[in-house]
């Protein structure tokens, strides 16, 4: 029997694993953005993204747009290959009948 | 780890990146008011150009309609990141706004847009092209649908008497604009309302 894969325990998070697969379809999106799209509390998403920073999965831009802050995050090369290798696994877990 | 995970657990972790990533994605569904908007403005220049007898009635419907679509597009552009995939949708809109924009202005100054049937089968067979080549980036069958829809009354258009020809057209238009634009309304507020919080 082959080896079972190890699940990323970063990517794993529910909340973690939305926001990377969110920022995988976009080019970079705001923290409102990601709010509005998980309907996650400010501190909860906050505290989330900030572990994905953490890790290099996600890279944040701070900008001034007409006086108002803006936090803009995207996916990182890292993100996007640690997000394929989780679902790689994901599949090998649940069998060939999954498709993504 | 996957010793403590159940395989509900995995397929739920599979549904929430199926549906993040459709959400990120999805553009066309947030259309659908605009493609409303646009069926009623035909049927407004119709009207007017119909029963008005005025030359003005398509530019200056044209004109107010695309005011709006830019306001509505610049608030949505706001909300939502850039994709490239949106960026490609919002392109073939784009254009296909500008050629019949320069196309009937030019044709309506020059005094050239006389034949009803060759008016219809333009409008009609562009309007076919931009919804087919939106619904093949997008894989939607339904906008597929309205792209055969229209590329029909295009050709239908060409036979037949004039009030044939303007049956076609506001057949169109309903099915392809009005029917649609509520289906993709209804659609996003279905997804909307299916959406659950995720938490950590």
């Amino acid at each position: 029997m082959p080896d079972l894969p190890e699940l990323n325990p970063v990517v794993h998070g529910r909340l973690r694993l939305a926001l990377l697969s969110l920022l995988s379809g976009v080019e970079e999106a705001e923290f409102t953005w990601l709010r509005a799209k998980t309907e996650a509390t400010d501190g909860n998403l906050g505290a989330q993204l900030l572990k994905l920073e953490e890790a290099g999965y996600v890279a944040v831009k701070k900008k001034f747009v007409l006086r108002k802050p803006q936090t803009l995050y995207r996916i990182t090369e890292t993100g996007r290959q640690a997000l394929t290798e989780y679902v790689q696994a994901l599949k090998q877990l649940l069998g060939p009948a999954v498709d993504v | 780890m996957q010793d403590h995970t159940t395989e509900q657990e995995l397929k739920e972790r599979l549904g929430i990146i199926e549906t993040m990533i459709a959400e990120g994605r999805r553009n066309t569904e947030s259309w659908g008011g605009t493609f409303v908007l646009w069926g009623v403005v035909y049927y407004l220049a119709l009207a007017w150009s119909a029963w008005g007898h005025s030359v003005w009635a398509w530019p200056a419907t044209m004109l107010i309609a695309v005011i709006v679509t830019v306001v509505v597009a610049s608030l949505k552009a706001g909300n939502h990141p850039g994709t490239t995939l949106g960026r490609a949708i919002g392109s073939i809109w784009i254009a296909l706004g500008i050629s019949m924009f320069v196309l009937f202005l030019a044709l309506g100054l020059s005094g050239r847009l006389t034949d009803q049937h060759l008016f219809v089968a333009v409008i009609s067979a562009i309007l076919g092209l931009a919804n087919g080549a939106s619904a093949l980036i997008l894989r939607w069958k339904v906008q597929l649908a309205c792209a055969v829809v229209w590329w029909v009354a295009a050709a239908a258009t060409c036979f037949g008497s004039d009030a044939q020809s303007m049956i076609v057209f506001l057949v169109a238009i309903f099915l392809c604009q009005i029917v649609f634009g509520i289906y993709g309304v209804i659609a996003e507020a279905q997804v909307r309302k299916r959406r659950d919080p995720i938490h950590a």
